[in-house]
């Protein structure tokens, strides 16, 4: 055996760091192929097997073979275009190699730095917090990997090493803090580009046909959360505008070319709500806001009828602050507009006509006949359903007069019909309606279930009047949340009870707490943008530093410490020449806590003598120490062991 | 392998140690209540240098000259210094001897293993010189002929405070011959009180048997240079001798020939310590006696301050 023992790894510190390296590579295993997951696990097998028999690892030429293998992996199977995951596969391939080349303590160096590197790369995929603190936990085990290489002869037990890394993380965390407060960001998040892949991803798109909103609604996904300034709104008044749908073709809602008519206005009522929305990425331009809106979103467009478009697609998750009125009453319709909330398409039967006929018969105010629409659909036999039963090519009339189940964009759209036949001035709005209280943060969840579609009549001396037909047949949709756990097929819809048992009481607050830290870790962690840094420097008065300037003075500042401390540390360079006297020092300083500090002019032994004096429990660890390092520093004892005697002394010398 | 380490040495260190220590002890038998002077006395003894005592008449410097001649087993002169002494009292004569017809050379009281030079500042300049001067070279050259003095050789002068009258004051250069200067100074309440109630100490003195030999004595002398001293060490030291010359407090900086002497009697010391390295405090220890007559304050208030001054250099310069 050609080793040396100073040099070998111990096993413990072995086969930790092979596990911690392989926990650092697994989240990529999905993005790798299965003949380089193999390869990997292939590897750390043979190490795992070799152990501390490191004359059995293989030879040069059997080191060429397997990295010639590694690659052509790679080269072959690894070939979507040559981008990250190409890369990606080429370091795992690095790191399998490396493995069996571990082979004294130095090597570790080499692994855990392509550790390090791997785990950065994991954030090219997720940055959720369970993967961060999983990699932080790896991060944590690396470095501590590198205190136990460090050792001459490491411990026994692992704490003093992992005593250490905890010390020095802790030193290290206000550095983090700075330089990821005050690091130069990149306006968008690098990682973002061009990588998400969008078929996960719900939201409203631009149509709405009948079932695309039910067909929503049966996601749990987050659509966006609220935090509110002053109180939240009731339900009733959590109706959340995203679009306005003018135009039909009989089948298909659509939004119609509004951009050029001129701005609708109102008058608002009470007093306004301020909140601030953060929308998860949903590839679409709609933002979202309480009826009605007042104000502007930067980077966006304000359309005339209160919809709110982003100017590109939202892929990444976004903020915006608004300002809104749940009291208004609006005013001025335009002719073309009037026109445009009156058109109604081909397909429209006459029993439809025939029963608009019969509300008109018995009154004339537009008011009456909303009024008798909405009975008609709360005493006639409609159920209100999560999976309506497929409708044909004239969806209205099949819903009204046959199938009588649907979702609210069912009653939306054919309650806006209905009014359009009978001369009022109607329009379909989808959005949100409700969403949940986080009582941990105070926040409002809006999930993809609260998706809804409601419908907006004129009235002359109103104007525009929100009126829901599906809370006609449904009316604990307004206030409760649908209970997506249980729905069978065709039935009618669920709710969630308010007093759901012990049980799904504790899912759910757990599932609050969960939500309410991934929230905070969104908005503070990943959502620490070039903007938000700026925020934060003006905050602070240091508005100039800002892009290159604030890159230009973290150069500086970095050098100005690196420079202190290097001239620091050449001004001590004598009293830190000799390792002795520095852990004899250390020795010193765990007395001077205790109110026993040495005198400059003090030597060992009187030193000694006078502490005990003081404090005779301490008189045997002294004395051995004081011993020791008379014979170290001032004698012939030379020897390491006796070095390493004296140092752990010290280190265990505790008063 | 530590342990085996320390063991080796302490083996050989408790030999000399017991030996010297029963020493001292004897010696605190007779002079009372005065162990660091008596430790000190005889590190200069193995240092191989000579002591110069300073003080009072009366405080037991005779006594002390004649215990350290007793204990060792060492042959003993005494040389009563006056004013009219001359260099042959002290070095002899060549006298013509009839019956051979030539000349015969008398060695005088120089020619012993213990001198005594009692009340050195009293003679003229030129008579103390002959005798530093033989303690120097460790031999007495008469009219061409050079006589080697014994060996071990040891001079223990005293001498007076030089503010009393009828003295002829060491100057600095003959001071520092003296290897190490030493001041009795009076009894404690204690030791005094034992000494007046004890026996007479002529009579104590005259039953001492000797616990070395000159031999012995001779052996154990070879031994201080080998006590290890560290490049740690050696920084203390310089630091000390830079700091005499660099600091404004003192007239003049310490000679080579000083530096070479607080290391030797730092040697002793440790040795005396039962131990073979030398660490801080054997430096700390010796240096007031072994430098102490070297050293003069550039505030020269006419009062000899020679321990105040040893002391500011001690405290002012860190151990590194």
């Amino acid at each position: 055996m050609n080793t040396v023992p100073h040099n070998s790894i111990p096993s413990r510190t072995l086969f930790t760091h092979i596990l911690l390296l392989g926990v650092a590579v697994a989240p990529h295993f999905q993005h790798l192929n299965l003949w380089l997951v193999s390869f990997y696990f292939v590897l750390t097998f043979l190490r795992l097997a070799v152990a501390n028999r490191i004359e059995r690892l293989p030879g040069r030429f059997l080191l060429l073979l397997l990295s010639i293998s590694g690659l052509a992996i790679v080269a072959l199977f690894q070939t979507r275009p040559v981008g990250k995951e190409t890369a990606i596969g080429l370091l795992v391939v690095v790191l399998g190699l490396k493995l069996m080349e571990l082979r004294y303590r130095r090597d570790i160096y080499i692994t855990v730095l392509i550790g390090f590197f791997i785990i950065i790369t994991q954030f090219l995929y997720y940055q959720s917090m369970l993967l961060a603190s999983i990699m932080m936990c790896v991060t944590l085990g690396l470095a501590i990997m590198l205190v136990e290489v460090n050792y001459i002869q490491p411990p026994k037990s692992p704490w003093p090493s992992i005593r250490k890394t905890l010390i020095l993380v802790g030193q290290a965390l206000p550095i983090m803090v700075v330089l990821f407060l005050l690091f130069p960001r990149l306006s968008g998040p690098l990682w973002n580009l061009g990588l998400d892949n969008q078929s996960a991803i719900t939201g409203f798109s631009d149509t709405i046909s009948p079932g695309s909103v039910s067909h929503l609604s049966q996601s749990h996904a987050v659509a966006f959360r609220v935090d509110f300034t002053g109180p939240i709104p009731e339900p009733k008044k959590r109706y959340w505008r995203g679009l306005v749908l003018w135009n039909t073709d009989g089948y298909n809602w659509t939004t119609g070319k509004t951009a050029y008519s001129q701005a609708e206005t109102y008058q608002a009522k009470g007093k306004p709500v301020q909140y601030e929305v953060t929308l998860e990425p949903n590839h679409q331009k709609w933002l979202f806001s309480l009826d009605l809106p007042a104000g502007h979103v930067p980077n966006t467009r304000s359309l005339p009828d209160f919809q709110i478009q982003a100017i590109k697609p939202i892929t990444a998750r976004f903020q915006y602050k608004l300002l809104s009125y749940t009291d208004y009453s609006s005013s001025g319709l335009s002719n073309a507009k009037r026109q445009q909330g009156l058109n109604l398409p081909d397909n429209i039967t006459p029993r439809m006509r025939k029963l608009v006929r019969k509300w008109q018969n018995a009154t004339t105010s537009n008011r009456e006949i909303v009024n008798k629409a909405l009975q008609h659909f709360n005493q006639e036999e409609f159920i209100y359903t999560l999976s309506p039963p497929s409708l044909g090519n004239n969806p209205a009339d099949a819903f009204l007069f046959e199938t009588r189940r649907g979702f609210c964009e069912h009653y939306a759209t054919s309650f806006t019909l209905l009014m359009r036949i009978a001369g009022i001035p109607a329009r379909v709005v989808a959005g949100y309606q409700g969403g949940e209280i986080n009582p941990h943060g105070g926040y409002l969840i809006v999930r993809q279930s609260n998706a809804h579609a409601w419908t907006e009549v004129w009235l002359e001396d109103q104007g525009w009047v929100r009126i829901d037909p599906t809370a006609a047949v449904a009316p604990e949709r307004i206030e409760r949340s649908i209970d997506l756990d249980n729905w069978a097929d065709g039935a009618p819809v669920q709710f969630q009870n308010l007093d759901p048992g012990p049980l799904k009481n504790l899912i759910r607050q757990l599932g609050f707490s969960v939500d309410f830290i991934n929230a905070r870790w969104h908005r503070w962690v990943l959502g620490y943008t070039n903007k938000r840094q700026n925020e934060m420097l003006s905050l602070f008065g240091l508005d100039f530093l800002k892009g290159s300037a604030l890159g230009i003075a973290m150069v500086a500042v970095t050098t100005l410490v690196v420079l202190i401390i290097t001239i620091g540390i050449l001004r001590s360079n004598r009293v830190y020449t000799d390792p002795v006297l520095k852990t004899y020092l250390n020795f010193c300083k765990k007395l001077a806590k205790q109110k026993l500090p040495r005198l400059s002019n003090e030597g060992p032994k009187d030193y000694a003598q006078r502490v005990i004096k003081q404090r005779p429990d301490l008189a045997e660890p002294i004395t051995k120490i004081t011993k020791l390092y008379i014979g170290l520093r001032y004698g012939q004892v030379n020897s390491p062991e006796s070095r390493i005697f004296f140092n752990r002394l010290v280190s265990q010398f505790s008063p | 392998m530590f342990e085996s380490l320390t063991s080796k040495s302490s083996h050989s260190e408790t030999k000399i140690d017991s030996e010297l220590e029963q020493v001292i002890s004897k010696a605190g038998e007779i002079i009372l209540g005065k162990e660091q002077v008596l430790r000190l006395a005889l590190t200069c003894l193995l240092a191989r240098g000579h002591l110069l005592l300073e003080d009072l008449p009366g405080v037991g410097k005779t006594t002390l000259a004649h215990l350290l001649a007793k204990l060792l087993g060492l042959q003993y002169q005494r040389i009563q210094f006056t004013s009219d002494l001359l260099p042959a009292d002290i070095i002899g004569v060549s006298i013509f001897d009839q019956n051979k017809g030539a000349f015969q050379f008398n060695p005088g009281p120089v020619f012993t293993q213990l001198v005594l030079a009692d009340e050195i500042n009293r003679a003229t300049p030129k008579t103390q010189s002959a005798l530093l001067e033989a303690m120097e070279e460790c031999q007495v050259t008469v009219e061409g002929k050079t006589h080697p003095l014994p060996n071990p050789f040891f001079v223990l002068a005293t001498q007076n405070p030089t503010s009393q009258i009828c003295t002829f004051p060491l100057p600095e250069s003959q001071l520092d011959r003296f290897f190490m200067r030493i001041r009795l100074g009076y009894p404690d309440k204690k030791a005094e009180r034992a000494l007046l109630a004890g026996e007479d100490r002529r009579d104590l003195l005259q039953s001492l048997k000797p616990v070395l030999t000159p031999k012995r004595l001779l052996e154990l002398q070879k031994q201080v240079p080998q006590v290890h001293v560290s490049d740690a060490l050696l920084d203390y030291c310089q630091d000390l001798l830079i700091f005499t010359r660099t600091s404004p407090k003192f007239h003049n900086g310490l000679s080579p020939r000083a530096g070479l002497a607080l290391l030797r009697s730092a040697r002793a010391w440790a040795l005396l310590d039962g131990r073979f390295q030398v660490i801080p405090e054997d430096i700390q220890t010796v240096l007031p006696t072994t430098v102490g007559h070297r050293l003069h304050s550039t505030a020269d208030t006419g009062v000899d301050e020679s321990e105040g001054v040893s002391r500011y250099l001690l405290d002012s310069v860190p151990i590194p």
